[in-house]
């Protein structure tokens, strides 16, 4: 590795706490463009950095401000796809439902930082955890055009957490904070039916504990996972570790 | 066509979300509720305007907005210094200089409710007071040297591996 680059790397940690000048930020930049360990290396030290901020709330009257500014922005010319007329229909509806995806991830993103941050122990907050995770049922439920969405979240039983946002014949299922299950084990996700019953809705494979999955046009009431032997198994054979399911 | 992602009242919860992120960390490195007010202000703009290049598998929302808060703190106090700098008899100023420097009972204060706290005492002293100085100083590790009197190289060693340290009391790792 030349020296340069092996410079660039030795700046990584520095990089990540800001520490560094103009002239070294670019030549890190140069680094993290070309190199997807080094990339890997620098979100591990963000993390790092990140684990020194505390939560604090902002002044009430900021979030009018911020709303405000973000819906003149909005009126600017967000619309991009108004003036193309017809021809590129087909790439709008790409575009929009890509963008729609991803505001869908930060949503989903989101919620859980208000449901991680908040102890449901005590009742109060419980209720406001509760009101807050209902506001973004709302926003997710709008942002996919569907007002019957609806949001549920719980603890895994082993350790993590698990949401599903579940609109019409849709879920998208999302955990965290998954322990390692072993070599010979999986959690299998299942879809669990109007009378009980479940399908198999795939296996689950977290990254660093953390995992996203689309079960799309199918029918029921909600999903679970179980921990299954390697390769997962018709119908479950272990209890539910988690349960998300209307009713 | 009706843009549903572009109705800016879609944001309002995640701004509930991400904005005490945004502050505390705002906070901890500007100390001054306005100047910090102001970069939560920035932030959660950008937060919106550029939720698309979100990278769920690259890091937390909530780390992606302290890294973006704290890029924004970090400029603001340079900005400061060299203001400061420039005109030296503008002394009182809230933010920057030697009214920047760390005290260890600040620091405690400072970090309660942190995550990264029962991890610190897995480093050094002398990494811990790198990092420290880099964090809530808002210092470049050259700055850091010299307020230590120590060589750069040494510096620079502290804080990767203080951050390395930190990364793996954390259980941090991406594999």
């Amino acid at each position: 590795m030349p020296d340069s680059t092996r410079d660039s790397w030795d700046l990584l940690p520095a990089y990540a706490l800001d520490a560094v000048d103009d002239l070294e930020r670019r030549a890190v930049e140069r680094l993290l463009a070309d190199d997807a360990e080094a990339r890997r290396a620098l979100d591990e030290y963000r993390e790092v950095v990140a684990a020194f901020a505390v939560e604090h709330e902002p002044p009430a009257h900021l979030r009018a401000t911020v709303m405000e500014r973000i819906s003149a922005s909005a009126a600017d010319g967000a619309t991009p796809a108004a003036d193309d007329g017809g021809t590129a229909g087909e790439a709008e509806v790409v575009e929009l439902a890509s963008r729609r995806r991803r505001w869908g991830v930060l949503a989903v993103a989101a919620a859980a930082v208000v449901a991680v941050a908040v102890p449901t122990t005590v009742a109060i907050q419980a209720t406001v955890e509760q009101n807050r995770l209902q506001e973004q049922v709302d926003t997710v439920a709008e942002m996919m055009a569907d007002p019957s969405a609806t949001l549920l979240r719980s603890d895994v039983t082993g350790g993590g957490y698990a949401t599903v946002l579940a609109a019409g014949d849709d879920f998208l299922f999302s955990a965290g904070d998954l322990p390692d299950v072993g070599d010979d084990s999986v959690y299998q996700l299942w879809l669990v039916g109007a009378e009980g019953g479940v399908t198999s809705a795939g296996l689950l494979e977290p990254q660093d504990g953390e995992v996203e999955q689309l079960v799309s046009d199918v029918s029921g009431v909600g999903l679970a996972v179980s921990v299954e032997p390697e390769g997962g198994s018709e119908q479950p054979t272990t209890d539910p570790i988690v349960v998300l399911a209307e009713g | 066509m009706a843009c549903v992602d572009g109705d800016p009242a879609a944001f309002g919860p995640v701004y509930d979300a991400l904005a005490p992120v945004a502050y505390g960390t705002s906070l901890g490195v500007l100390r001054d509720p306005d100047h910090a007010a102001e970069v939560t202000q920035e932030v959660m703009v950008e937060v919106w305007q550029t939720a698309e290049r979100f990278d769920p598998s690259r890091a937390s929302a909530r780390t992606w907005v302290a890294t973006l808060a704290r890029r924004r703190a970090v400029d603001r106090v340079r900005a400061e210094q060299a203001r400061r700098d420039r005109d030296q008899r503008d002394v009182d100023s809230a933010i920057g200089g030697s009214s920047y420097d760390v005290v260890a009972e600040d620091v405690e204060r400072r970090l309660e409710g942190a995550a990264v706290r029962r991890c610190l005492d897995s480093l050094t002293a002398t990494q811990r007071e790198a990092v420290v100085d880099a964090y809530y100083g808002g210092r470049t590790y050259r700055e850091v040297a010299e307020r230590l009197g120590a060589a750069l190289p040494t510096v620079k060693s502290r804080i990767r591996d203080g951050l390395g340290r930190l990364r793996d009391c954390l259980g941090v790792a991406r594999a």
